[in-house]
């Protein structure tokens, strides 16, 4: 099967959605686990990240492989779920107040979500009190932070101290075209990921540092 | 400013630069292609390759950069011999609007804007009519054996503006036909437009000076461009 799950990843790399959903369909039908059909899926989307890193791609691109990607979870999803394999930590996730960009965010949302983490997406412009709210209700492990806008940095060094205030026990993770890794530190966040994929490699030693 | 300075512009200033500024004061002034802002890296090793010519130029001590934060694409750049001087601003359109503060007020009030402003709209890639031709002959170029593909980037394309309602069109040299662009963009997108007159003095005083530390950050010789995180700005 590692043909087809090669093919896979090409179809995501390509944006192919159909050729994805087809590949995915395929890899399901003849048994293959599932863990393995999504690590396909990132690695597709690993590569993605890459060659818009390296300037190769553009934002297009990059969504509609997201897309493509995003139509071969849904037909992995109910599968993972049918063979218990159920997320064990939950982050939540959203751009900061009065910043509406959310590509990166989707992203780090999908990428994370393959990875096999509960996600709970808050989406665009969203406030301080409704990333606690959330927090509280979600018990997240891990929340992550998104800003696309030099303006809207401010509005993430508020949301990060208004949840230590709250008192909420959780990692928080920064991300976001003009976030640095200083800037992370110096808003007190726990972690920092400059792209979808470290986003992944963060919150798990986020997490991982939790347990010890 | 009495020794003089060379200045590194964005191309999106070029209209405001030559129409401002008769016997500008500059010993030297380079543009880089405007949009560089979405690929910092690029910006980063653009504007450090222009710096490092400048460098060894004896006619001058500063380096002024008509640029902002601008995705924080200015980030690492330093000069061995010359001072840098960079506008504490977000990005061009704080400059044209005269402070950042006014650049904010106006996000604050409509998180879901877009600005427009001649040079923005010079390269005719601002969200419009035109953009979506050239993405089209760009990707057919690229993709040319998977026309579905090329509608579907265009489609993608779209969608990445489709949380803004707002044009909002910043003006230093009362461009009617800029204007009449920015309206028919917003025409096109489905958005209001809202006109806000352009505050030269900021760009005024990174030409002619005083460079003054509210609105200027002065880089040392040897020193690198950092992000300032306590006021978003360089240091």
């Amino acid at each position: 099967m590692e043909p087809k799950l090669n093919e896979l990843s090409e179809a995501i790399k390509a944006g192919r959605r159909k050729e994805a959903k087809l590949a995915t369909e395929e890899l399901l039908a003849a048994g293959v686990a599932p863990e393995e059909v999504m690590s396909a899926l990132s690695a597709g989307m690993d590569d993605v990240g890459r060659r818009f890193k390296a300037n190769e791609i553009f934002v297009p691109e990059v969504l509609v492989a997201a897309r493509a990607m995003q139509t071969s979870m849904n037909l992995l999803e109910p599968v993972l779920l049918s063979v218990g394999s159920e997320p064990e930590h939950t982050v939540v996730i959203g751009t900061v107040e009065g910043d509406l960009h959310d590509i990166g965010k989707n992203l780090v949302a999908m990428m994370v979500k393959a990875a096999n983490f509960k996600v709970v997406d808050l989406g665009t412009n969203v406030s301080p009190d409704a990333f606690i709210a959330a927090l509280r209700e979600h018990r997240a492990a891990v929340i992550g932070l998104s800003a696309l806008l030099t303006t809207t940095m401010p509005a993430m060094r508020r949301t990060v101290e208004l949840i230590r205030e709250s008192g909420v026990a959780v990692k928080v993770m920064v991300g976001g075209a003009p976030i640095t890794q200083q800037f992370a530190q110096e808003i007190g966040a726990d972690g920092y990921a400059p792209d979808a994929a470290s986003a992944v490699d963060e919150a798990k030693r986020l997490i991982a540092r939790t347990a010890a | 400013m009495n020794a003089g300075y060379a200045l590194i512009a964005c191309d999106v200033f070029a209209d405001e630069l030559s129409g401002l500024f008769v016997d500008p004061p500059w010993r030297d002034l380079v543009f880089l292609q405007m949009g560089l802002h979405d690929y910092p890296d690029k910006l980063r090793t653009s504007v450090q390759a222009i710096v490092d010519t400048l460098d060894a130029d004896g006619r001058f001590d500063h380096i002024a950069l008509a640029y902002g934060m601008c995705g924080n694409g200015l980030v690492g750049v330093q000069a061995r011999s010359k001072s840098l001087v960079i506008p504490k601003a977000h990005d061009c359109i704080s400059i044209l609007l005269g402070s950042a503060e006014r650049h904010e007020a106006i996000l604050k009030a409509n998180p879901a804007t877009y600005f427009y402003s001649p040079g923005w709209i010079r390269n005719r890639r601002v969200p419009g009519p035109d953009r979506e031709h050239w993405l089209k002959s760009f990707y057919t170029e690229r993709y040319p054996d998977d026309p579905d593909l090329v509608d579907d980037l265009i489609a993608a394309d779209v969608s990445v503006f489709s949380h803004h309602n707002c044009a909002a069109y910043v003006d230093l040299t009362n461009d009617r036909r800029a204007r009449c662009y920015c309206e028919n963009c917003a025409g096109f997108m489905g958005w209001q437009m809202t006109q806000h007159t352009g505050d030269a003095s900021w760009l005024q005083a990174l030409v002619r000076g005083p460079w003054s530390s509210d609105k200027f950050q002065i880089v040392a010789p040897g020193e690198s461009i950092v992000a300032a995180c306590s006021q978003l700005s360089m240091q």
